[in-house]
C-alpha cells in the first residue's frame, strides 16, 4: 500500500513520518515513532490501553487514523512528566499503590488528566466516569481512584504542574 | 541491629537441641510424623544472614522447621524493642513503578531490534483431524516472507509441555484444537505475514471429536492421545462415608459446572528472540516462569541449556495464563531458521481462542450434615476438561479435590477428580488454581444445607469453621493460624453492628 508523508505534533514537537492511509495512531506512535509508552491491548477500542489526548480530549488511538490527526496536538504518556519532574497523577500512582502489572496506567493517567484540565476538582463520581473507558485487571480500580483524588487535591488548577501542598498525603 | 550472640553460640555447640528460654515451643505440637521432634538434627551449617534473620540449612525438616518457628518469634521480640526499620512493616514504591507511570517501562511487545521480523502462528480450524498435506509455496513466494516452518523444520524434540510432554510444537500428523499450531511465519511486516498466513494451504481429514470430559471417558470415545483421555485420577479418602451419610439427618446431592474462564490480561502474549553471532539465543518474553520457558525452548531446538538466555520482561499481568509457554518456542524456532531476531504478539482474538484458561470442572457433591449443623460427611466427584494438552490442568483438579472440603471439618470424606483430554480449547492454570472452582460446589452446598436446616448460612459456617487442631479433608492436623473462625466472628460482629439480614 502506498504510504503517505504526515506530520504529527506529539506532546509539543513536530515529527515527520510516512504511514500507510490504514495505519492507526496507535501503530504510528508505536513503530513510526518508537514511542512504546501508548499500550496496544485489543486494537478494536474496548479496553483503553490505547488512551492518548487529541486536543486535550481522550481517544482510543488505536480507532483513530494517523492521517487524520495532522495539525492536532497529540499528548502520550511521554509527555506527562514535564522538565524532568513528575505530574502529580504519576507521583499519586506511584504512592498510592495504583499501579500493579502498569499496562493500563498510562492509558489511566491520561483518562485522569484530561478530567483535570476540564475540571480541577473532580468529585468520585466524575472520576470513576473519566475512566470507564480505562480497563484494568489488576488492581480492581479502588487505588486507581484513590490516587486519582489525592492528585486532584494537590493540583492548583492555575499551575497544572505545579502541586498546591508539598506532601501528596 | 543487636546480634543475639546468645542464640547463635547455643545453636553451633549444640545442634541437637535448640532451646531459647525466651521462646515457647509447645509441647503439644503435633507433627506429622512424630518421630521428627525427636530426630537428631543432622549435618548442615549455619549462617547468620542477618542480625534478626538466621537461616539453618540442614538435611532434617524437623530442624528447618523449628528453626523458622524459633526464628519468627526471635522476629517478633525483636520488633518489640527496635522497630525502626527502613522497609520492613513500611509502604514502599515499586522498584519498576518509575518506568510504569512514565511509559518508559519496555514490555514483551514493546521491544524492537534492528533487522526484526515478524512472527504467527497458522493455526488449525478444526477440533481434530488428520493433516495431510501443507503447502506453503504461495505463501513462500508472497514479498516479505522469509520463511515457513512446520513440524518437519523443529530441529529438536518437537514434544513440550510442563508437566507431560504432550504438546507438539508444531502439528506433526493430527491437530486436536481449533487453535492447534500448524506452521509459523516469519515476515518483514506484521500484515505480511498475517497475509502469508492465508497463503498455506493445509489438507485436514476431518476425525469425530469429543466436547466433555463425560463423553471422553465413554466406551469407544475418539481418543485425543495414544494413551487415552484419562490424564490423572486424583482421589482422597477419609474416614467412612457410608458412616457418615447414616449419622447424617440431612443430605444433599448436586451436580455443579464451572466454565472456562479467559484471564484477559491487558497485554497479550509476546516475546522477542535473537540469536547472536556464537549461537546464543536471547529471547525476552512475558513469561511467569523463566526458568522452564529456558529448559522447554532449548530441548525443543535441540541446544543446550547454557545457550539459552530468558529475560523476562515486563508483564502486562498474566495470573496463570503466562505460566505456559506460549510464544517463546516459535520466535526461537523462527530465529535460528532466518537469523533475524523475531518479535511475536498474539492478536487478542488469538490470545482468547488459542491459550489456556480456567480448567472448567462438573462437580458432582453430596453432603450430609446432623441436624445441628454439623457436616458428617460429603462424597464428590469431579471431572476437569484439560483440552488436548494438559498443561498443568490435571494438578488443578488435584488442587480442587484437595480443598474440596472447603474451610470447612469434615469427619468423613470420599473425592475423586478425574482430569480429562478433550477436543475442546486448552485449559490450564489461572489465580485460584482449582480452589475456585471447588468454592463454587461446597459454599453452595452449605448454604443449601443451611436453608434445609434453618440455620443461618454464617452460623452453619463458624459451626464447623475448620480450626487449630482440625484435620482437614486429607487428614492434615492444621498447627497454627486458622483464621476462618476469627473472620467469622468480625463478620458477625460487623452483621450485628449494621442490623444486617444474614
Amino acid at each position: 500500500m502506498m504510504k503517505h508523508p504526515i506530520r504529527l505534533k506529539v506532546n509539543g514537537s513536530f515529527h515527520d513520518l510516512s504511514v500507510e492511509p490504514r495505519d492507526t495512531l496507535l501503530k504510528a506512535l508505536r513503530e513510526g515513532l518508537g514511542m512504546i509508552g501508548t499500550k496496544k491491548g485489543c486494537d478494536v477500542g474496548d479496553c483503553g490501553a490505547c488512551t492518548v489526548l487529541l486536543d486535550g480530549k481522550p481517544v482510543n488511538a488505536c480507532l483513530v487514523l494517523a492521517v487524520e490527526v495532522e495539525g492536532k496536538e497529540i499528548t502520550t504518556i511521554e509527555g506527562v512528566a514535564q522538565d524532568g519532574r513528575l505530574h502529580p497523577l504519576q507521583e499519586a500512582f506511584l504512592e498510592y499503590g495504583a499501579v500493579q502489572c502498569g499496562f493500563c496506567t498510562p492509558g489511566m493517567i491520561l483518562s485522569a488528566k484530561a478530567l483535570f484540565d476540564e475540571n480541577p476538582d473532580p468529585s468520585k463520581d466524575e472520576i470513576k466516569r473519566s475512566i470507564a473507558g480505562n480497563l484494568c485487571r489488576c488492581t480492581g480500580y479502588v487505588k486507581i481512584i484513590e490516587a486519582i483524588q489525592a492528585a486532584a487535591a494537590c493540583i492548583d488548577s492555575s499551575r497544572p504542574h505545579q502541586k498546591k501542598t508539598r506532601g501528596l498525603r | 541491629m543487636r546480634v543475639k550472640g546468645n542464640i547463635v553460640q547455643r545453636a553451633t555447640r549444640d545442634r541437637t537441641a535448640i532451646k531459647d528460654p525466651r521462646v515457647q515451643i509447645p509441647n503439644e505440637f503435633e507433627s506429622p510424623n512424630n518421630q521428627i521432634r525427636n530426630k537428631p538434627v543432622g549435618h548442615g551449617k549455619l549462617e547468620l544472614v542477618s542480625p534478626v534473620i538466621w537461616r539453618l540449612e540442614i538435611g532434617a525438616f524437623a530442624a528447618q522447621y523449628e528453626a523458622k518457628e524459633m526464628s519468627e518469634k526471635l522476629i517478633l521480640e525483636s520488633l518489640k524493642e527496635e522497630p525502626n526499620f527502613s522497609k520492613v512493616g513500611r509502604s514502599v514504591q515499586r522498584i519498576d513503578g518509575l518506568g510504569k507511570v512514565t511509559g518508559k517501562a519496555a514490555y514483551a511487545s514493546d521491544l524492537q531490534r534492528p533487522g526484526m521480523l515478524h512472527g504467527k502462528y497458522l493455526r488449525s480450524s478444526h477440533a481434530h483431524a488428520r493433516v495431510l498435506r501443507i503447502d506453503s509455496s504461495r505463501a513462500l513466494s508472497l514479498n516479505g516472507v522469509r520463511t515457513v516452518l512446520t513440524a518437519k523444520d523443529v530441529p529438536g524434540r518437537n514434544r513440550y509441555g510442563l508437566a507431560l510432554l504432550d504438546q507438539p510444537v508444531l502439528a506433526e500428523d493430527r491437530v486436536r484444537y481449533v487453535g492447534d499450531p500448524v506452521a509459523l511465519v516469519a515476515a518483514e511486516e506484521e500484515e505480511i505475514a498475517e497475509e502469508a498466513l492465508g497463503l498455506i494451504d493445509v489438507e485436514y481429514e476431518e476425525l469425530p471429536a469429543v466436547f466433555s470430559p463425560a463423553d471422553a471417558l465413554g466406551e469407544g470415545a475418539p481418543q485425543v492421545h495414544e494413551g487415552g483421555n484419562l490424564v490423572l485420577h486424583f482421589k482422597i479418602r477419609k474416614g467412612d462415608v457410608e458412616k457418615g451419610f447414616e449419622e447424617a439427618d440431612v443430605v444433599v446431592e448436586n451436580t455443579y459446572k464451572t466454565h472456562r474462564v479467559y484471564h484477559a490480561y491487558l497485554e497479550t502474549e509476546a516475546g522477542l528472540g535473537e540469536f547472536d553471532r556464537e549461537g546464543n539465543l536471547s529471547l525476552w518474553s512475558g513469561t511467569q516462569y523463566p526458568i522452564r520457558t529456558r529448559r522447554q525452548v532449548a530441548q525443543a531446538l535441540g541446544i543446550s541449556e547454557n545457550r539459552v538466555r530468558v529475560v523476562q520482561a515486563a508483564l502486562g499481568g498474566a495470573f496463570g495464563g503466562k505460566d505456559d509457554l506460549t510464544v517463546e518456542i516459535g520466535i526461537a524456532l523462527l530465529a535460528l531458521k532466518t537469523g533475524n531476531p523475531v518479535k511475536m504478539v498474539w492478536s487478542r482474538r488469538e490470545s482468547m481462542e488459542a491459550h489456556t484458561k480456567r480448567v472448567p470442572m462438573t462437580i458432582h457433591y453430596k453432603s450430609g450434615a446432623k441436624k445441628d449443623g454439623r457436616l458428617t460427611a460429603i462424597e464428590v466427584v469431579i471431572h476437569g476438561d484439560l483440552g488436548p494438552y494438559a498443561s498443568i490442568g490435571h494438578f488443578v483438579v488435584k488442587k480442587a479435590v484437595t480443598l474440596c472440603t472447603g474451610p470447612y471439618f469434615v469427619p468423613h470424606v470420599k473425592a475423586d477428580g478425574y482430569a480429562v483430554y478433550t477436543n475442546n480449547p486448552r485449559s490450564g492454570a489461572m489465580r485460584g488454581f482449582g480452589a475456585v472452582q471447588a468454592a463454587v460446589a461446597y459454599e453452595s452446598q452449605i448454604d443449601i444445607l443451611a436453608e434445609k436446616l434453618s440455620i443461618s448460612p454464617l452460623e452453619i459456617r463458624k459451626i464447623n469453621a475448620l480450626d487449630v487442631g482440625s484435620s482437614t479433608g486429607t487428614g492434615q492436623i492444621l498447627q497454627h493460624s486458622v483464621g476462618i473462625k476469627a473472620t467469622l466472628e468480625r463478620l458477625s460482629e460487623y452483621v450485628d453492628e449494621r442490623g444486617m439480614r444474614v
